[in-house]
């Protein structure tokens, strides 16, 4: 137990690379399920194909932006 | 074969993933350096900077809806 | 530390239990040592690999096309295999029928860097010259060289900007607050994201054999628990070599399918 004790305070270095790693584990799953699902309904119906790539765009969008801001926020709070 | 005949290319410039990720990194970026001009104008020290990168998202964004999420 | 340095103090006998942390590599395995010099040059094994590739890639493509026959021989169909599946898939998709006069570019890019990152893959080289962040830099500039000259070129200088900048169907004054967002999108990042997106997939990629690698020669102990994990290493080892074989030739492609599609984006008409 003591040598995981000290083990975890010799982790020196770049907290925002953590910061951004932890920050892109939930984005990455939200993406991943917008495309999946997207492409289920585009197979299901490839009539509304065109509409559901719009709305596919616009969830990518938000869900994207806050893995982008997980990547900014390190370099405006240091 | 015509142009954007691929199954990836969405409406208004083809690979969105790439221009929508471009899109709103530079908008944040973009207002972000006018957020942190702003501050050193103004003499503060990194207030202005944060609203500037929260601005730019929020533009970003809605340049991707205008782009991407009409229906054209 | 260079990479020769790393292989020396990693090889000395240092084993799980023997009292010494795991040598783990670090970005020092990119630098290397000059091998010889010529002139005032000195050539690292990064630039001699380079230029091997450059003589592989044009001597294959040299002996496929020199000679063309209408019956085409076994290297002279390799090459057009490659030549339509760069015509068929890049340059007419993403450009348009305009495409062809850009499709010995596009060759160029494809299979250089498709080879430069397979020098990972080939026994006693095993470096993927692009994760020296120099050469995508350089690809990426000069297809950025390529593409601004072309919009404007094409358009004219108010047409270009336009081009690059404006986006359509918008109230008159959100332009002013949105034309930054696209200017600095389409003149800066792209070029930028470019070379970032080829370097760290062919970085991450080296780092993470290196890992597995350097980790099995150091569980190697005798216990069992250093057995087992040393031999669950050298399988994520094996692993991460095959998926790296996928990921090479798809990173060659997507650098060369998103210039194919900002060359076609500066070539179409305005809206």
């Amino acid at each position: 137990m003591s040598a995981i004790l000290a083990a975890a305070d010799a982790v020196t270095g770049s907290l925002g690379a953590v910061g951004y790693g932890l920050a892109a584990i939930g984005p990455g799953i939200g993406v991943g399920l917008i495309f999946g699902n997207g492409v289920q309904a585009m197979a299901r119906q490839p009539e509304m194909t065109n509409v559901i790539r719009t709305n596919m765009f616009i969830g990518f969008a938000l869900t994207e932006a806050l893995a982008l801001l997980g990547f900014v926020v390190p370099f405006v709070f240091p | 074969m015509d142009k954007d005949t691929r199954p990836g290319a969405g409406s208004g410039g083809s690979n969105p993933g790439v221009t929508i990720t471009s899109l709103i990194l530079s908008g944040m970026i973009f207002y972000g350096g006018v957020g942190w001009l702003v501050d050193r104008w103004v003499g503060t020290e990194r207030v202005f900077l944060p609203i500037g990168v929260v601005l730019g998202l929020v533009a970003a964004l809605y340049l991707v809806y205008v782009r991407f999420g009409r229906d054209q | 530390m260079s990479a020769d340095v790393v292989l020396a103090a990693s090889e000395g006998g240092c084993h799980l239990f023997s009292g010494c942390g795991f040598p783990a590599p670090g970005a020092e395995i990119f630098i290397f040592d000059p091998m010889f010099s010529i002139g005032p040059f000195e050539v690292t094994k990064p630039a001699l690999m380079a230029a091997v590739t450059a003589l592989i890639v044009i001597a294959f493509f040299w002996a496929a096309f020199s000679k063309a026959k209408l019956v085409p021989g076994r290297i002279q169909a390799l090459g057009e295999m490659g030549y339509l599946f760069v015509r068929d898939q890049i340059a007419r998709p993403m450009v348009g029928k305009e495409g062809d006069k850009y499709v010995p570019y596009f060759m160029t890019l494809f299979f250089f860097i498709w080879m430069l990152n397979f020098m990972a893959f080939v026994p006693l080289i095993q470096l993927p010259v692009t994760s020296r962040v120099a050469f995508p830099a350089l690809f990426a500039l000069v297809s950025w060289v390529i593409y601004m000259t072309l919009t404007f070129k094409r358009n004219g200088l108010v047409g270009g900007f336009r081009n690059l900048a404006v986006p359509s169907g918008l109230p008159g004054w959100v332009y002013i607050l949105l034309t930054p967002i696209e200017l600095l999108s389409n003149i800066i990042i792209r070029p930028f994201t470019l070379t970032i997106r080829l370097f760290a997939n062919m970085f991450a990629g080296h780092m993470l054999i290196a890992v597995f690698s350097i980790g099995a020669w150091y569980l190697v102990s005798p216990s069992i628990i250093g057995m087992a994990s040393a031999t669950a290493s050298f399988t994520m080892a094996i692993v991460m070599t095959a998926f790296e074989l996928i990921i090479q030739f798809l990173q060659a492609y997507i650098f060369t399918m998103l210039v194919a599609s900002y060359i076609g984006q500066a070539l179409e008409e305005a809206h």
